[in-house]
């Protein structure tokens, strides 16, 4: 009796610290898994590491995951324009497996189907930038577009009367970007009275276009007043079409973005101001709401990164700084 | 149960292991938890100390970089060339774009090999500007004395360093620089105010940045630069700060000169280290003590395994070592074991001299000392058998001497001569067999005849009042038999059964084998007994009183005694009718051995 008391005893004291070990390796697996580095790949519009706004969103990308620990690999098209090559990188991106994808869509129905089957795969997708059509993604973080036109359109309104002439120049049909822009500045105009807007003009993302548009449009309409450009090479061809028009101060101009062309149309008056994005941010906080939708979180669907209105004055204030001038290492 | 009892009632071997176990399980969580507490606190201390290294680093190179433009600016300053431009020392138009070339070719000169330096530029309310470029256009006066490097230098003695900005000195470029800029009426002090100038070298911001981004502070640590007004020269995340998506604690980073201090921002804490160059930025090392936390979780985790595999081989150690301490003990407890089922012939090794060897040693004395004790009592108990044995058979005599030597007094009165030969002859030969040799057993055919003898001197006695006949098997007359077992059973047959019959009795004595055993009986048809008087037969003492059925009693204990419980006697009997008596003994057919 006394023998088999004993032998249960000493296995329930075996057992106890064979449970206390393998509590303990648990523990110390789960941690493992805790920690481990999230894999996640990002998608920009393009890699062409000449155009500034890819490569400020990168360091903000590559920001984040330094700091939260997660393992970032970049792919992209050559020019913004390739979506069937996106289609292509993004069906090679599921094949790896990452947690998660950051995307910026180059379009906004047709890379739908490929992110339908990023979600099928089971990987996290955070759409940055430009979103995508019924918002497939978990979270779109970008420019809240309407407002930053509403902003462009009301430091227009501020420099002119109201019952004075205005013309947009868009940057191309049926963008999602460009739609939402337009239709801030057009929201803003008729609550405040101004009601005299010409039909939009596209430069289809040219300057050149715009150029000619804008002087074309100048020489029918010389009582026009204010000119909104909704992107970078809108709002460059319109100035240069003011500045060699000899309408400087004559006709007000508010940009979008920015470029050293844009920089000198701000120091030579041309240009009232830009409205800017916050490329960066849209960077990290991809990243970081890319992290938390894996690791569990609830995010909001939308998140919008802001916008500055960027003058002459405040352009070299610290804050503005880094933003009309990205320092790109 | 108790645990107590529960305790109690385990073997030595377990209680060694169990205490064993909880010793060590005690002392490993002790162990194990100091050394965590230890090493974590090293590990704080360590990354603290690395991170002072690290800062001071980057600020005596942030030092040494300004030192170096300082120099530089210095070296500048006592250049004649641009003494000469700056005067204004050369006369007409010719030779003013002349010093001006020669001024800027100096400056190209001074800082050709150095990558580091974005630009020098020179300027001076009164008009005078040069730089080293021969490419770029220096914008407007009046915009470069607008700005802040220049006003900055107007307004103070000695060198003013400017936090990180685009510098817009030439049209159509933007640099992120450092700007040092320095007054210049300090050395050319002979100058009037207001041709005072300002002498300028930007530094490239990517020597900083590079500087600043290389520094590794754990997982997420970092290192930022602040200047004395609280703007950022660097910081990783600047745009996010700017975007107030991450914060920094400036005015307590600008309160202290040099250490650490926790401090919380957002919903995070953060450890700053602190250290400023001697021109006053602030670089701040930031770690996160999570960071630390996360290898604490590690170290904790390490401890506690190492522990748990520890404890488990202590555990096996104990549990061997406590089946080591307790085999010799066990070993004992066999031997006892067996000593206790009663065997003495066995001996325990010896292993050792400690406790337990001396137990044992004990143990085999003890078993030794009882082994003697046991002889000595089986000896003792033979002997007191055998005087036993002896003392049954001197019993016998006595008795029987009285009567019969009172028949031939009585047969000598009566004249009866040949009575009294025949008598004394039968006595004198059945004395010689009483007396014998001294041996116990003897062969049935010489108790039969000794029997015989018996039988005619008691028929003389009783004057033919029985007549007798013996029917013994031959087979068995061979056979041994204890001495003088029938005789007792012949006369108590006489005393009891014939002597009070009025009637001549009959005695027959019939022996035969039965199996194994020889069973003789003893049959007379006299006045029989009751129940109650057969079994006071057996019961009776054997002592020396001379009584009735003595003698019977007698026989049968001799009979058990010697040949044990199986055998001796057996009674039938029934009133007016007779009583019969059985013998029974093993059939042995060698004389001697039982």
């Amino acid at each position: 009796m006394s023998s088999l008391w004993s032998k249960i005893g000493l296995s329930a004291l075996l057992l106890f610290f064979i449970v206390a070990l393998g509590w303990v390796g648990y523990r110390m697996f789960t941690n493992e898994l805790d920690t481990k580095v999230r894999t996640i790949i990002y998608v920009p519009k393009t890699i062409d590491s000449s155009i500034e706004f890819w490569e400020v969103m990168k360091q903000g990308v590559a920001t984040a995951a330094k700091e939260f620990g997660a393992d970032v690999h970049t792919v992209g098209t050559d020019t913004e324009l390739d979506v069937d090559k996106q289609i292509q990188l993004l069906e090679q991106a599921i094949q790896k497996k990452p947690d998660a994808i950051i995307l910026a869509a180059t379009d906004y129905y047709r890379l739908v189907p490929i992110a339908e089957k990023i979600k099928a795969a089971g990987i996290t997708l955070i759409t940055v930038d430009s979103g995508l059509n019924g918002g497939v993604s978990e979270s779109f973080i970008a420019t809240d577009n309407y407002e930053a036109g509403r902003k462009a359109a009301q430091e227009l309104i501020e420099n002119i009367y109201s019952d004075d002439q205005v013309a947009i120049v868009n940057f191309v049909q049926g963008s999602a970007t460009a739609i939402e822009r337009e239709k801030g500045v057009r929201d803003a105009f008729s609550q405040n009275g101004v009601n005299h807007v010409y039909d939009t003009l596209y430069s289809n993302g040219s300057s050149q276009r715009a150029y000619q548009l804008t002087i074309d449009l100048l020489k029918k309409q010389p009582q026009l007043k204010g000119i909104i450009g909704l992107n970078e090479p809108s709002t460059l061809g319109a100035g240069l079409a003011i500045m060699d028009m000899g309408l400087k101060s004559k006709v007000k101009l508010v940009g979008f973005d920015n470029s050293s062309s844009e920089v000198q149309l701000l120091e030579k008056e041309i240009m009232l101001g830009t409205v800017i994005q916050k490329p960066f941010t849209m960077g990290y906080l991809a990243v970081k709401t890319a992290l938390e939708v894996v690791s569990g979180h609830k995010v909001p669907p939308v998140m919008d990164t802001g916008s500055e209105f960027i003058t002459k004055e405040n352009m070299y204030t610290s804050e503005n700084e880094k933003l009309m001038f990205p320092f790109i290492e | 149960m108790k645990p107590h009892r529960f305790f109690r009632s385990r073997s030595i071997h377990n209680n060694i292991a169990i205490s064993f176990s909880l010793l060590i399980l005690c002392t490993t969580i002790v162990l194990s938890y100091t050394s965590y507490r230890l090493s974590s606190a090293a590990v704080m201390g360590n990354s603290v100390a690395y991170t002072s290294q690290l800062i001071e680093q980057v600020k005596l190179n942030i030092e040494n970089y300004i030192s170096n433009m300082e120099s530089i600016a210095a070296l500048v300053l006592t250049s004649s060339d641009l003494e000469k431009y700056v005067k204004g020392s050369s006369s007409g138009r010719e030779g003013k774009v002349k010093d001006k070339q020669l001024a800027s070719q100096y400056l190209r000169s001074v800082i050709q090999s150095r990558t580091d330096i974005s630009s020098i530029v020179y300027a001076s309310s009164e008009g005078i500007t040069v730089s080293d470029r021969l490419d770029a256009v220096l914008k407007p006066l009046p915009e470069l004395i607008a700005q802040e490097w220049y006003q900055q230098a107007m307004n103070q003695t000695g060198v003013a360093v400017s936090s990180s900005h685009v510098q817009h000195l030439f049209q159509d470029e933007y640099r992120w620089v450092v700007s040092i800029s320095r007054k210049l009426s300090d050395t050319f002090s002979e100058m009037e105010a207001d041709r005072q100038g300002v002498l300028l070298v930007d530094l490239n911001y990517s020597v900083i940045n590079n500087l600043c981004k290389q520094i590794e502070l754990g997982k997420r640590g970092y290192v930022f630069i602040v200047d004395p007004s609280g703007s950022l020269v660097y910081h990783p995340q600047q745009q996010l700060i700017y975007s107030q998506l991450k914060f920094e604690q400036l005015e307590t980073v600008l309160g202290i000169k040099s250490g650490s201090v926790t401090v919380n921002t957002g919903n995070e804490q953060k450890l700053y280290t602190v250290d400023t160059t001697s021109f006053g930025w602030k670089i701040v090392g930031v770690t996160y003590p999570d960071d630390l936390v996360a290898n604490k979780q590690q170290m904790q985790g390490t401890a506690a395994l190492w522990g748990a595999v520890s404890l488990i081989f202590a555990m096996a150690i104990s549990v061997l070592l406590s089946y080591a301490l307790t085999k010799p003990l066990k070993n004992l407890e066999i031997n006892m074991k067996k000593a206790e089922r009663g065997e003495f012939d066995i001996r325990v090794e010896i292993e050792s001299t400690n406790e337990i060897g001396k137990l044992a040693r004990t143990f085999n004395l003890m078993i030794m000392k009882i082994k003697e004790l046991m002889s000595q009592i089986v000896m003792e108990q033979e002997m007191k058998r055998v005087s036993e044995l002896k003392a049954l058979q001197a019993q016998i005599k006595p008795h029987f001497l009285y009567n019969t030597l009172d028949s031939i007094i009585w047969m000598a009165e009566t004249g009866k001569m040949e009575e009294v030969v025949e008598m004394t002859s039968s006595l004198s030969k059945l004395l010689r067999s009483t007396i014998g040799e001294g041996e116990e057993l003897i062969p049935i055919a010489r108790e039969l005849e000794h029997i015989r003898h018996y039988l005619t001197i008691q028929n003389m006695r009783y004057r033919n009042k029985f007549t007798y006949s013996i029917e013994v098997h031959e087979d068995i007359l061979e056979c041994s038999i204890l001495k003088l077992v029938l005789q007792p059973l012949v006369e108590n047959a006489i005393y009891h059964g014939i002597k009070h019959n009025p009637e001549q009795g009959h005695i027959l004595i019939r022996g035969k084998k039965e199996q194994n055993d020889i069973t003789i009986q003893v049959i007379d048809n006299g006045v029989g007994m009751n129940p109650e008087q057969m079994s006071k037969l057996l019961l009776q003492k054997a002592d020396y009183r001379i009584g009735s059925g003595v003698g019977v009693a007698n026989v049968n204990h001799r009979i058990q005694l010697y040949f044990g419980d199986h055998y001796g006697l057996s009674f039938t009997s029934e009133m007016e009718e007779g009583t019969t008596v059985t013998l029974r003994i093993p059939a042995l057919y060698e004389e001697g051995s039982p």
